[in-house]
């Protein structure tokens, strides 16, 4: 698989002792910002595990860490303390090359306001990722799974916000990445655009087997998940595993 | 100090850097037309003052010899308010220490009467006294060049009589502004100078004892010159007159004009060909930030700012690039100007040459530049405070795009995913990639100037002095002589070759133009003194008729096969028709040839000669040029190697300071506008470029893609460039090609690539520039922000 190959292949990212099942193991995981008077504790000591195809959905109020514990498990920031290991491989003190390449490959980001390029078609839009990835699905193939083949031809700025973001859940997965991080995707959406692109990411995560972590304000999305993690002042306060996944379909708004 | 205007220094702080690229380019255009126009306001107050304060005279006139009292006469004429006879001549300076013997033209001044015209400004010493002898007063380049002081001997060679003048003071005159030998394109001190000596004692050493050769006259206030100009020559006519001129035609004043023209010229096109960029810079700036500050704006509206205070606020920001460049350019203007000031006194000698700052050129750059910068401004900032606050506080909907033409038409393939995304940026924004390009090509057309310069007097100089003109000295004698003359100089030591002239000053004339000059006649198939077409191919000399200078063809509008008058203003002064021939190519002053034994039927003379061209071998130099010297026959020695030396060391310090100038202002240009277009561009997309780099793409290709559009307009822009560069440098020779010297135009590959190379490194650094930016762009919190 892509990932591992990459990350074989990365001298810095050294064999970790824990126990390779996870994807992902957080231990004692902090991250401040600045210092003395300005310090900001973001993360104060995360332990985490997470595991291939599962889907957590991320609940907390804002400035609970939620984003600063998404963006280190994306490689968009580095921890300041504790060890984060990403397939066996440590994630803390990877240089910022290495980390572009690990999201190259292993990644999929989809956010709030879907950054989609302005002058790229959606089927543009994907192939971007694609022309790039070592192993991608057709741009057609993977905005057929978010049901916009359509769409393929349209400028974002002739798309729907729902539709925007579908094309940026169908950018993040063309890769096949190991990985989806999801930061408030419907944060921008109501509520029936929204049931579409959580359809889509739960097809992903089905079909795929895609590991797949949404953050979100809203608790209703918790019913979705394998588990569901609360964070509040920068640890996981809670920790709930769901016996059964509703489908986003069945959730009650 | 307000919150607002708090918040504009901050926000000018954080784009200072293209702050700074605007405001440099507008100051670029500012300082050259701050300086230009100072220039000419220099030179001319200065020359207007110099020629009021000396009485410069208004019309000259030289003849053979006239007695005193025809004086009278001329002081009835009407419409002239003074009137001074001179007497002038040459003479051979044999200098101490100096080989080669320098040409000077001597001056009376008048002993039994004050001085009226051409007053002298002395710079050190006296005039000479009256009744004294031996003492002359020299022209201050000549003394500079060769370091004299009063007291310092000179002797000199008078119609063939040796004597030595004492030095007794260093002067200037109106007269000699531009101080050279008649003829000459520039300047030579070393080699020539004017010397003011009594004029009792000057007619005595001339043979004009009595009499005179020159007139002077300054002429009634709002008398038109023509009338008296035809009344001097009609008194004159009986004393071989050779034809009066007016100030429009004496040499110095001709040079003095053409320059300033140039320069009017130089005022006007550059700094509107920078401003224009500049303003469409500071508006791109604007608009961007307009943009980017749409909610801040609406917040301020829906705190209960008025529009118009909103508006007000922006405009600020257009008023402070402006100021910074009115000051940045006034004083780069005013710095150039003093110092190009000091590069003019090697050409004008004026008493002083004050560098007086057109202070009107500020005002001038000042409206024009805020006039720009605010027309730029004003439809980003209108657009902004016309938005209402709830509208304007909605993030904008993605921006529009559509398949650029080249997809359109069909040819998708050609493009990859940058490149597909740079050219629908460019067809989406046409106006900002078409100043941007202009600003490119601007930069670019800006070195071919200098580089056609230089290109052209290297070429010049070996076409007037390799391949034209092939003699290693020109002898003139001090009045025409026999076919022995003739014999003697070609017994010079050394001289391998000596091929006649006659020259005689005549007026032609075609149609209703006409021009006096002196028409030369030579050998047929000469081989040293040769007329040479555009190709460098010689011209044979016809049996009848005339080969003419192509500039004279022009101004007297004339084509080879027109007949033209030749009005001899010598001998028996003889008119005749004669046949244009033909024209050849020179580029300095203006001259007519023809056959040498039809020029002596015409003056119904023997062999006679002025002069001779000569071939000297260079073992014998020392020897023939010792031996020259003593010859009293001999009253003019031009040396074509030091005429090019000389040449060479004015034109090209001049040349090299332009040079640098503009290379500057090239790179300055070329710099900013890449920069510039490079830094809105990021910040128009830096969200783009940040997802980029989120999703996985290393900096370079980000980088790639940025840098893929600008790279796009540069490579575009610098053919548009070179050609615009071609069209202003073929302007510029054109309007430098004046009667006195020409240049021809030669654009070269070697410019061409100069140029291009200038623009290119400096795009280079403005992408590493902002390369450095993208390296910095702050992935988390672009992402995050609703923009």
């Amino acid at each position: 698989m892509l990932s591992s190959c990459v990350l074989e292949e990365s001298p810095v990212l050294r064999p970790s002792d824990s126990a390779p099942i996870a994807v992902y193991s957080a231990r004692a995981l902090t991250k401040t910002y600045g210092s003395g008077a300005t310090e900001v504790r973001a993360l104060t000591g995360v332990d985490l595990d997470l595991y291939p195809g599962e889907l957590v959905v991320l609940l907390g109020p804002s400035g609970s860490g939620k984003s600063t514990l998404l963006n280190n498990l994306g490689g968009l920031d580095v921890p300041t303390s504790g060890s984060l290991t990403y397939r066996g491989r440590e994630l803390t003190g990877a240089s910022e090359k290495e980390l572009t390449r690990f999201r190259r490959e292993a990644v999929g980001f989809v956010f709030q306001f879907y950054n989609l390029i302005p002058s790229l078609t959606a089927r543009e839009n994907v192939a971007l990722i694609t022309e790039i990835a070592f192993d991608p699905i057709a741009p057609e193939e993977a905005l057929g799974l978010v049901e916009l083949s359509d769409r393929m031809d349209h400028f974002p700025s002739q798309l729907s916000g729902g539709q925007q973001q579908r094309v940026a859940i169908a950018r993040a997965i063309a890769k096949r990445p190991r990985v989806l991080l999801c930061d408030e995707p419907t944060g921008a959406l109501d509520v029936r655009t929204g049931i579409t692109v959580l359809q889509a990411i739960e097809r992903v995560n089905i079909e795929l087997g895609t590991l797949v972590v949404i953050i979100t304000h809203n608790a209703v999305l918790a019913e979705m998940a394998d588990r569901v993690l609360i964070m509040s002042d920068g640890r996981i306060h809670e920790e709930r595993a769901n016996s059964i996944r509703r489908p986003v379909g069945d959730l009650e708004w | 100090m307000t919150p607002l205007d708090r918040k504009l220094l901050r926000d000018v702080g954080k784009m200072k850097g293209q702050t700074l690229a605007v405001s440099l380019v507008m100051a670029c255009g500012l300082a050259m037309m701050i300086m230009a126009r100072s220039l000419t306001h220099s030179l001319e107050t200065t020359r207007d003052a110099y020629y009021e304060r000396n009485h410069f005279a208004d019309v000259f006139a030289d003849l053979k010899r006239a007695p005193n009292d025809v004086r009278a006469q001329l002081q009835q004429i009407s419409g002239v308010a003074a009137i001074e006879t001179r007497v002038t001549g040459k003479a051979t300076l044999d200098l101490p220490g100096f080989t080669e013997p320098a040409n000077g033209t001597v001056i009376s001044l008048p002993d039994d009467r004050p001085q009226q015209l051409n007053l002298l400004f002395l710079r050190t010493g006296r005039l000479p006294e009256r009744g004294s002898r031996g003492e002359a007063v020299i022209s201050e380049a000549f003394a500079e060049a060769h370091g004299f002081q009063p007291g310092d001997a000179i002797p000199a060679i008078l119609r063939g009589q040796r004597q030595v003048l004492t030095v007794v003071g260093v002067a200037l005159s109106p007269e000699y502004v531009f101080e050279a030998q008649p003829g000459a394109s520039l300047p030579d001190n070393k080699r020539f100078g004017v010397l003011w000596m009594n004029e009792r004692e000057l007619s005595a050493a001339m043979d004009m004892r009595g009499g005179f050769n020159n007139v002077i006259v300054d002429l009634a206030p709002g008398q038109d010159a023509a009338p008296v100009l035809a009344e001097l020559d009609r008194i004159l006519a009986p004393y071989g007159a050779l034809g009066a001129y007016g100030r429009k035609d004496q040499a110095s004043a001709v040079r003095l004009n053409d320059e300033l023209r140039l320069l009017h010229g130089l005022a006007l096109a550059f700094p509107i060909a920078f401003l224009s960029i500049a303003a469409f810079m500071s508006s791109a700036v604007l608009t961007r930030l307009v943009r980017l500050q749409r909610e801040q704006i609406a917040q301020l509206k829906a705190f209960g700012y008025s529009s118009r205070e909103v508006g007000v606020h922006y405009m600020k920001f257009a008023l402070i690039i402006v100021v910074i460049g009115t000051v940045a350019g006034s004083a780069a203007g005013f710095w150039l100007g003093g110092n190009v000031v000091h590069l003019y006194h090697r050409f004008f000698r004026f008493p002083r040459l004050p560098f007086s700052p057109d202070l009107s050129a500020i005002a001038a750059a000042l409206a024009t530049s805020a006039a720009a910068a605010f027309l730029g401004v004003i439809g980003a900032v209108r657009q902004a405070v016309r938005l209402p606050p709830a509208e304007a506080m909605r993030p904008e909907p993605p921006a529009d795009f559509r398949p650029s033409l080249i997809e359109r038409l069909g040819l998708a393939h050609l493009a990859g995913t940058s490149m597909r995304m740079a050219l629908r940026n460019l067809e989406r924004r046409p106006w900002q990639a078409l100043f941007t390009a202009l600003g490119i090509a601007l930069a670019t057309g800006i070195p071919v100037l200098p580089g056609t310069l230089k290109e052209g007097i290297n070429y010049l100089l070996s076409f007037q002095w390799d391949v034209a003109q092939r003699q290693d000295v020109t002898v003139g004698l001090d009045e025409p002589g026999s076919a022995a003359a003739l014999s003697n100089l070609s017994h010079l030591p050394g001289v391998v070759l000596a091929e006649p002239f006659r020259t005689v000053p005549a007026r032609l004339r075609f149609g209703h133009r006409s021009r006096k000059l002196a028409v030369s006649g030579i050998p047929p198939n000469a081989l040293l003194n040769r007329l040479l077409d555009g190709d460098a191919h010689p011209i044979a000399l016809p049996p009848d008729g005339l080969i003419i200078s192509a500039k004279l063809a022009e101004i007297l509008g004339a084509r080879p096969g027109d007949r033209i008058q030749l009005e001899v203003e010598e001998g028996e002064r003889p008119v005749r028709e004669a046949v244009l021939a033909g024209v050849f190519v020179d580029y300095a002053g203006v001259s007519a040839f023809m056959e040498i034994d039809n020029l002596h039927r015409l003056m119904r003379e023997s062999d006679t000669v002025s002069g001779a061209y000569l071939s000297v071998d260079r073992a014998h130099w020392t020897e023939f040029m010792e031996k020259a010297k003593q010859t009293p026959r001999i009253a003019t020695l031009l040396i074509k190697e030091s005429m090019r030396q000389s040449f060479k060391k004015t034109t090209a310090e001049s040349i090299d300071m332009l040079q640098t100038l503009y290379f500057s202002f090239a790179v300055i240009v070329a710099f900013g506008v890449v920069y510039n277009s490079a830094r809105i561009a990021l910040s128009e997309r830096s969200r783009d470029l940040a997802t980029l780099r989120v999703i996985g793409f290393t900096h370079r290709e980000v980088a790639g893609v940025l840098i893929s559009e600008l790279a796009l307009l540069t490579l575009a822009a610098i053919p548009a460039g070179l050609a615009i560069g071609s069209a202003l440098a073929t302007w510029v020779v054109h309007s430098a090609s004046t009667e006195s010297v020409r240049l021809p135009l030669m654009l070269t590959p070697h410019t061409y690539a100069t140029a291009a190379l200038i623009v290119l490194t400096s795009s280079t650094l403005s992408f590493a520039a902002v390369s450095r930016r993208i390296r910095q762009l702050d992935l988390l919190s672009v992402l995050k922000a609703q923009e």
